[in-house]
């Protein structure tokens, strides 16, 4: 497939930590609308991958493409500008401020002279997190009064409002109970719904596998696989993870 | 709104605690001090011209607090920038440059402070520590510890005193006036604006606004020279108001404004605190010192009782805001 068909594509992306390489040789790719499962075990390289693409680290060698065209991402600015959006487990949110100064964090609504419109904020942060399927009243509630997964649920609204193309979740279910991590999966798939795509970070396969339509498996810095749902198991893709055996099929 | 939830929210606004000590400081000590003269016209005066040294200090304090940095070297900046003032008078420099210069005193070592911090990431309450014996230490070099008298090449009531130190019409303390005027333009920055709110979400999580791509560097520069500036202010007024310049104005002033700040329900982790909180813990810091020497409490015993305020109110805040967010 050529560029133009993917939103993004990064190709031989290479990432050195002094010695230590982090990244080796690594291509990865999201279509547009669609959910990819991005697993691995620790140390695999995800999170170094995803903060290239996210602007808080830059590649050593490798090119990014995004909606077909050449793009460098440099700082998490860069990426934002493009559409890309991070949502970082409990980073995300600042916990003592209210839900929507948190959804219009760094970018707010504002009157002339930089003057908030609350008003507003309030408004449109209640009408995303309405659209999300949240039940919350109060938009000048902290954020630390929320369950875990109506904080994510806030995070994703952020990236709901703002229209990124990309989001990507970072171990988004981690520290959740069932029922909240089914919650934020559902938010994944609406997102996915509202012609997002979403790159799901994540250790737990069981999530992944209910949603992702795809899957890349990371291990020592290098791909081991590029494969669909309908090719793979649970099984397959743990036994990959723990054996760490390539298995790159050629495109 | 049923009423229990009204007084959670009342609560959740942790000013509204010290607002309502404040109230009952003033009754008490209104009832118990000799003569009932609290509330006479001469102790508000006195209050209205001494409170807004330590007040003006605490809003830039208490505003890098919620930003979640220290600055302790407020008590260098104000005695630094008053010596700048009187050496400028000694040259005979027209008076509104002699006001420029001493207050970009201030925004220098305030911007001096900030490139310190955001460059070295060390935590702040160190770097600053070490820039406040910085500057005393020149400070002493050069001034030789002496006081400077003003009158010397200011006649009183020039425009200068006029705007900084003199009371308008005779009886209202032009400082207090100054104080309010603060208050409202940084309340209205820390709330209302965008800039405010950049405040908040970094000494709430600073990951998490540098990575909604807020320039976390520049906010705190800002407010190290918001901060530096309102201690050259201060310290110009201050010594418009005592007519000299001495070494060792602004001793203290670091940990009391710190105090000022809590005992108004800032966070010394950062990401909680408001600008009426800080005026109203300013204010009752001041009122309890003055309250309790009408009262005929030892002077010099006074700080005793201030640090039991101080710690009395910490504990405070802190079941207050157990309650409010349950």
């Amino acid at each position: 497939m050529a560029n133009e068909d993917f939103l993004v594509r990064m190709l031989d992306i290479h990432k050195y930590f002094g010695k230590v390489c982090a990244l080796r040789a690594v291509d990865f790719e999201v279509e547009h609308g669609e959910i990819v499962g991005l697993v691995g075990d620790n140390g695999a390289g995800k999170s170094t991958l995803i903060k290239i693409l996210s602007g808080f680290y830059t590649a050593d060698r490798g090119e990014t493409y995004f909606e077909g065209k050449k793009v460098k991402i440099n700082t998490p600015k860069d990426a934002k500008a493009l559409g890309i959006e991070t949502v970082y487990q409990e980073q995300a949110l600042a916990p003592h401020v209210s839900i929507s100064r948190n959804v219009f964090m760094g970018r707010e609504i504002t009157k002339p002279f930089g003057i908030l419109d609350r008003k507003q904020m309030h408004t449109e942060s209640m009408k995303t997190i309405e659209k999300l399927g949240l039940r919350i009243k109060d938009p000048e509630a902290i954020v630390e009064a929320l369950s875990g997964g109506q904080r994510q649920g806030v995070a994703i609204a952020r990236v709901l409002y703002f229209k990124a193309k990309l989001v990507i979740l970072d171990e988004p279910t981690i520290a959740l109970s069932v029922k909240e991590s089914q919650q934020v999966m559902d938010f994944m798939l609406q997102l996915r719904d509202e012609g997002i795509s979403v790159i799901f970070i994540t250790h737990n396969l069981y999530h992944a596998f209910q949603i992702a339509e795809r899957f890349i498996v990371l291990s020592r810095g290098e791909r081991l696989t590029d494969v669909k749902r309908k090719d793979t198991s649970i099984d397959h893709l743990s036994h990959l993870i723990i054996t760490g055996l390539h298995e790159e099929k050629s495109h | 709104m049923g009423k229990q939830k009204l007084l959670a929210r009342l609560l959740s606004y942790k000013a509204s605690f010290t607002l309502i000590v404040f109230v009952i400081l003033l009754v008490v000590f209104q009832i118990f001090t000799t003569n009932h003269t609290f509330f006479k016209r001469e102790n508000l005066y006195s209050l209205g011209r001494l409170a807004p040294d330590l007040g003006i200090v605490a809003l830039g304090v208490g505003l890098l607090m919620i930003c979640g940095e220290f600055d302790l070297s407020v008590a260098s900046t104000i005695p630094t920038s008053s010596f700048v003032f009187v050496k400028l008078l000694g040259l005979g420099v027209p008076l509104w440059v002699n006001l420029i210069v001493t207050l970009c005193t201030g925004l220098i070592i305030g911007y001096c402070n900030g490139l310190l911090v955001t460059n070295t990431k060390l935590p702040s309450f160190i770097i600053t520590l070490g820039t406040m014996m910085f500057w005393r230490g020149l400070l002493y070099a050069s001034s030789r510890m002496m006081p400077i008298g003003i009158r010397a090449w200011l006649e009183p009531g020039s425009w200068l005193e006029n705007l900084f130190a003199a009371p308008i019409g005779g009886v209202f303390p032009v400082q207090a006036l100054w104080f309010l005027f603060f208050v409202i333009l940084l309340g209205f920055i820390l709330h209302f604006h965008r800039f405010g709110n950049w405040i908040f979400v970094i000494g709430d999580n600073q990951t998490a606004a540098r990575a909604m791509g807020i320039n976390t560097d520049m906010v705190k520069i800002v407010c190290y020279l918001i901060v530096g500036f309102l201690c050259s202010f201060m310290g110009m007024m201050q010594c418009l108001r005592i007519e000299s310049f001495t070494a060792n104005q602004g001793v203290g002033f670091e940990l009391r404004a710190i105090a000022s700040a809590v005992v108004g329900g800032t966070s010394l982790m950062g990401g909680i605190g408001s600008i009426l909180g800080i005026f109203l813990g300013t204010i009752t810091i001041q009122i309890i010192e003055s309250g309790l020497i009408l009262m005929g409490a030892p002077s010099f015993g006074i700080n005793a009782f201030i640090g039991a305020a101080i710690i009395l109110f910490a504990v405070l805040n802190k079941y207050i805001t157990r309650y409010s967010s349950r």
